[in-house]
């Protein structure tokens, strides 16, 4: 079988040692590689027993089969672990180069298990792998990090942690390409527990492609639809994310002041039209894409990548500040830092909510643009009340007696679209196997920008359907592993296609959609496993209580139970929330639990 | 009870497949998926004119009442929910790819729409082309790989995620069709004005 390299190397950093393993085959056509092969490796290696903070915890490096073909957007990697924010099964994918060079080297997946002694980083040169001394670099930053280990476009390629990671914040970023991260759930955290700082890779092998005709055939449409695409020929490459500001406010579904409101006032002043007058130098693109969302933005004191929506919103709308350079500094300063974006912005937002209501001593406050920079730098460093901070909302809300106040799901905080103006969102957010989030089966597709075809957003009934179809095929798009975006103007038919060109491995469309759900009923069973149950299906009482008083989601609460108990009977799963033995068996999942 | 909102896809588009000539008075049926149940239209009802309790609620994988009065071709419709990706289906007459489909195992468009969204529809044949379950098996199996196919001489089944979506393949299908017959009518030599669209039989 093409496409896939057939090896992973497997790292002991306690003993600074490594092997290289083949791939498990029928594991590879079961579970394609990224996330899917990274959820299988997981089942079998992070038990319940296992602290995500420990040495028994792994990182799984992954890519899959269409990674470094060329193939539009085929740059992406992921990284699985236990999360040390939410105890769940953790993916998080990244663009960028590293991803690329990564399957260059050689390799399917890399897993490093153990803790090094001191501080140390990993250099990989196909089968060279060299263990250096990282004590110099222990304490510096991402940026100066990644140029010191010679970063080099399409050459040589870093991935590192920050203080943030060193500091093990749970909700730390691991970072590659001096820019671009595996951000949510604390993979960040898990890297400093183990003492690594980078992994540096340089890699020479081509991915040999089974049927060049058809994949070139496959490039060529790939290209037209994209090109085809207001969303990615128009929207992205001119806005950025940011786009979906303006769109989002307009309908109601935009959280403000940590999920007070449902539309700010301050949008505008952050929109994707203001970033492109204002702020934006020019745009760029990970490799081998031909979209070119990513914004190179400058302010009076920075310049740098970014900012995306969701770290706009959060920094923006969730924290009531439309101060726009101060929010472009607050990322550029995330990114330098090591933190994910969305769970520092959203839990600064919930630190503003306590300290307003007097339940938290600080002077935090919605509107204090000022506010943001030192916070970030408290939280990286675990200083004073940022140490708190550090440890994402529901700790902090916990540890000042409103949990209710955490605006999460499952720990993990939620992006920026309320779901009380998207019905299937909230149901998305509510069962997402790694906690609140909008990339595992995104309903902003159907429900606002009509991709497909538009669904009525406030609609409960058959909601659960679209969310479970979502679900299953942005598992599978992070398993191939190619952004979500393209997904924007090219159908998963044309995924199945390709993805059988490269390898000679016939996959239809539902294969490759049933890949997906395979890989979400393992996620769900890692998360039953470790003792997550139907109680942590659900939204904070905010959501599903308290209707926004005005505005287009005027009196909409999310209408979560029967939307959940739909959403299990489609699933094939009990009134738990438990796969039954004939949909596992439908998954070729039943000996796996058999065996475990 | 159906949702209101759900009743009123089915109404506007079984009301446009008739103004489109796509079905005969009492011809065709469309579907849609929920969770692990199924809402159908009833058998014999007019899709050009659905009232609410025109619409029948059943299970996926297992009978109950419901099937008394599904239509006809429920069989194939479960079939095509559990072997494909979809939650919504579209089935029609369109009477110039039914024609089509009576002398190719494909079709292939040459106008530019249905080259853009479809690339190739199957045909595929049955002997008993209407309900049965050797049909189901074959029109699913079909739809698997394609979002649209034609069983020959009987009519189009095409799968998407809504109703909307369904309906946009089958009437790009008979729009291409009509374009096609039109240009045999004109019987000029065709002028090629696409890229790699020798590998559209491939797709």
């Amino acid at each position: 079988m093409n496409g896939w390299n057939g090896k992973i190397l497997a790292i002991d950093l306690t003993n600074q040692t490594y092997e290289i393993c083949p791939l498990d085959m029928e594991i590879a056509r079961l579970f394609i590689g990224g996330r899917g092969l990274g959820a299988r490796l997981l089942w079998d290696m992070v038990g319940p027993d296992v602290d995500p903070l420990s040495p028994d915890n792994v990182l799984i490096f992954t890519n899959g089969p269409l990674t470094a073909t060329g193939y539009q957007t085929s740059n992406r990697f992921s990284v699985s672990t236990k999360s040390p924010l939410t105890g769940t099964v953790l993916d998080a994918n990244s663009g960028g180069f590293w991803g690329m060079q990564f399957k260059k080297a050689g390799y399917d997946a890399l897993v490093v298990r153990g803790k090094s002694e001191k501080p140390v980083w990993i250099e990989i040169k196909n089968e060279e792998i060299i263990f250096h001394d990282a004590s110099d670099l222990w304490g510096m930053r991402v940026f100066a990090v990644t140029e010191k280990l010679g970063q080099k476009k399409n050459k040589r390629n870093v991935l590192c942690i920050g203080p943030a990671g060193e500091n093990l914040s749970r909700i730390a970023a691991i970072m590659n390409d001096r820019e671009r991260a595996l951000a949510r759930g604390g993979p960040g955290a898990v890297m400093g527990s183990k003492n690594l700082k980078a992994i540096v890779v340089e890699g020479k092998n081509r991915t040999p492609i089974e049927d060049p005709d058809r994949f070139k055939f496959m490039l060529y449409e790939t290209r037209k639809l994209l090109s085809a695409s207001p969303l990615t020929s128009q929207a992205l490459p001119e806005f950025g994310t940011v786009v979906l500001m303006n769109i989002i406010n307009d309908i109601g579904a935009l959280a403000t002041r940590n999920h007070q409101q449902t539309q700010f006032e301050g949008a505008e002043a952050i929109s994707g039209e203001e970033l492109t007058e204002k702020y934006l130098v020019k745009n760029a693109a990970c490799w081998a894409c031909p979209i070119a969302c990513t914004r190179i933005s400058k302010t009076d004191k920075v310049e740098g990548e970014g900012p995306e929506f969701e770290s706009t919103w959060a920094f923006g709308a969730q924290c009531g500040i439309d101060d726009f350079p101060a929010i472009i500094e607050a990322n550029n300063l995330c990114n330098d830092l090591g933190m994910d974006t969305i769970s520092a912005g959203s839990t600064i937002a919930c630190a503003m909510e306590l300290s307003e209501k007097g339940y938290m001593d600080s002077d935090l406050r919605f509107g204090r643009a000022d506010q943001l920079a030192s916070t970030l730098e408290s939280m990286a460093f675990r200083q004073g009340i940022g140490s708190d901070l550090a440890d994402g909302s529901l700790r902090l809300a916990t540890k000042h007696g409103h949990p209710e106040l955490s605006m999460s799901a499952k720990g993990l905080e939620f992006p920026a679209y309320d779901p009380r103006g998207m019905q299937g969102q909230g149901l998305l957010y509510a069962t997402s196997n790694r906690g609140g989030c909008h990339m595992r089966g995104n309903m902003v597709g159907p429900e606002v920008l009509g991709l497909p075809k538009l669904i009525d957003r406030f609609q409960v009934q058959g909601k659960s359907s679209f969310v479970i179809l979502h679900q299953n095929v942005s598992a599978a798009i992070d398993s191939l592993v190619v952004c979500k975006f393209t997904n924007l103007g090219v159908a998963e038919e044309y995924f199945a296609r390709v993805l059988s060109a490269v390898t000679g491995v016939h996959y239809s469309t539902g294969e490759l959609i049933k890949v997906g759900e395979r890989v979400w009923n393992l996620e769900r069973l890692y998360n039953l496993r470790e003792g997550f149950t139907r109680k942590d299906d659900t939204l904070p009482p905010r959501l599903l209580n308290d209707a926004p008083a005005d505005g287009p989601s005027k009196g909409w609460v999310v209408q979560l139970e029967p939307m959940l108990n739909e959403y299990y009977q489609g699933r094939g799963w009990d009134e738990n929330g438990v796969p039954r033995p004939e949909k596992l068996a439908e998954l070729d999942l039943a000996d796996l639990v058999e065996r475990n | 009870m159906v949702d209101d909102r759900i009743y009123e896809v089915f109404r506007e588009i079984g009301r446009d497949l008739y103004v489109g000539n796509m079905i005969s008075s009492h011809g065709g049926n469309l579907s849609v998926r929920l969770g692990d149940r199924v809402i159908i239209k009833r058998r014999g009802a007019m899709l050009g004119c659905l009232k609410p309790h025109d619409l029948v609620e059943t299970r996926l994988e297992k009978n109950d009442s419901g099937v008394a009065l599904a239509s006809t071709e429920l069989l194939v419709h479960r079939a095509i929910y559990k072997q494909t990706p979809a939650l919504a289906i579209c089935h029609c007459h369109p009477r110039t790819a039914i024609a089509f489909s009576l002398s190719r195992d494909e079709l292939v468009p040459v106008d530019n729409e249905a080259s853009y969204l479809l690339k190739k529809v199957p045909v595929v044949t049955e002997e008993f082309a209407s309900g049965t379950p050797q049909m189901a098996n074959k029109v699913a199996a079909a739809l698997e790989n394609y979002k649209i196919i034609m069983l020959r001489g009987h009519g189009s089944f095409a799968i998407g995620q809504t109703l909307d979506e369904a309906f946009h393949w089958s009437s790009t299908l008979e729009e291409s069709c009509q374009i096609e017959l039109a240009a045999k009518m004109i019987n000029e030599p065709f002028i090629e004005y696409r890229g790699m669209s020798d590998a559209y039989p491939t797709f």
